[in-house]
């Protein structure tokens, strides 16, 4: 008896989102381990990854909505993490980008996030949505721009500290 | 549609059922979490609800990586949930663990967590076919350390541990434990 877990899978030019697996994990658990990670509450351990990577599943199972596992749509590789983000003690839903050093710089980011803001929209029907960025990570600040998002306040963590809210255009000005 | 975890194995004791997470169930964890009762476990009154629901999205999730997880236990008669026992293999873990936690302060006491633990030790020996088992625990918990005794645990203290606090139970072999 093998459980079954499946969730919604996205398709873009270069990318598949889907489920994370037991074999991404050395990848996942490489990039918590690197510097790559300090602005979103790494570096961390191999079991903290193991618990985080866990927790994404997690989530879907618990929201009905979550992060995704972007792989090489050839060679099903995982290049990172993107998706809709909302722990408990979130303001509210974020789409959350993440890549592993190998796939830096080819604009995987953007094209995953602009894949999960449209499922945001257009398949979950909500209105509007935000990304929460660290205030020094300016690649993540400049992808938010890219989106067309502005800023809108500050969110202030008991353990993550102040996060600026970027909120991004609502369904009616993006037209992809 | 939420996505939804099936083909889950459920398992049956005289007075209990055992069987995978449900999102119902995080409206138990969480005030079991943030209790002083949670404390040996990563929980505790001074944390706060993102950590809670972090911690149950691991429990969950583990289900989907590993093919297996802890089962949450209920009585047959009340889908409610009143503790957790199963099988715990984070990635680096020393061993592959049996773990369990009583949420529900009403149901110490009761011989459940015992009940349980003996459940999932017989799935993880015949189901998914351990040869040994280990529960890591806090040398502070002492109620949990009587039920490690009492399900015929040893003191392994030549066994590697997770932590600096944790002392490690080593189970009777299947062999010993087969009916």
């Amino acid at each position: 008896m093998t459980p079954d877990f499946r969730i919604p899978e996205l398709t873009t030019d270069r990318l598949r989102l889907r489920l994370p697996r037991m074999d991404d994990f050395d990848a996942y658990a490489r990039y918590r381990a690197s510097e790559r990670s300090r602005h979103v509450g790494g570096p961390n351990s191999r079991a903290d990854a193991f618990s985080m990577l866990s927790s994404i599943i997690g989530q879907w199972q618990l929201r009905g909505y979550g992060r995704w596992i972007v792989a090489d749509k050839t060679s099903d590789a995982p290049l990172g993490v993107v998706g809709i983000y909302h722990p408990d003690d979130w303001p509210e839903a974020e789409i959350g980008w993440t890549v592993f050093e190998e796939a830096e710089g080819k604009g995987i980011a953007y094209e995953a996030a602009l894949a999960t803001r449209r499922y945001a929209y257009d398949t979950l029907g909500w209105s509007t949505i935000i990304s929460l960025v660290a205030p020094e990570n300016t690649r993540s600040a400049a992808l938010a721009r890219r989106m067309g998002c502005r800023q809108d306040g500050v969110f202030s963590h008991d353990t993550y500290g102040d996060m600026p809210i970027w909120r991004h255009p609502a369904p009616s000005e993006v037209s992809e | 549609m939420t996505p939804a975890l099936t083909n889950t194995p459920i398992l049956e004791t005289e007075r209990l059922i055992l069987r995978a997470p449900r999102p119902e169930d995080y409206a138990f964890w969480e005030p079991f979490y943030l209790s002083r009762r949670a404390r040996f476990i990563g929980g505790g009154s001074d944390r706060g609800t993102g950590v809670a629901w972090r911690a149950f999205c691991h429990v969950a999730g583990m289900w989907v990586l590993r093919g297996f997880g802890s089962f949450v236990v209920q009585t047959k008669t009340c889908d409610n949930p009143l503790a957790m026992a199963g099988p715990w293999h984070p990635a680096d873990w020393p061993e592959r663990e049996l773990g369990w936690t009583v949420w529900s302060e009403d149901a110490e006491g009761t011989g459940i967590a015992r009940e349980a633990a003996e459940a999932a030790r017989r799935f993880a020996y015949e189901v998914l076919d351990w040869d040994t088992a280990v529960s890591y625990i806090h040398r502070d918990n002492t109620r949990s350390i009587r039920l490690a005794e009492r399900l015929g645990c040893t003191h392994d203290a030549a066994a590697v541990a997770p932590g600096d606090d944790d002392l490690v139970f080593r189970h009777p072999a299947p062999e010993v434990i087969a009916p």
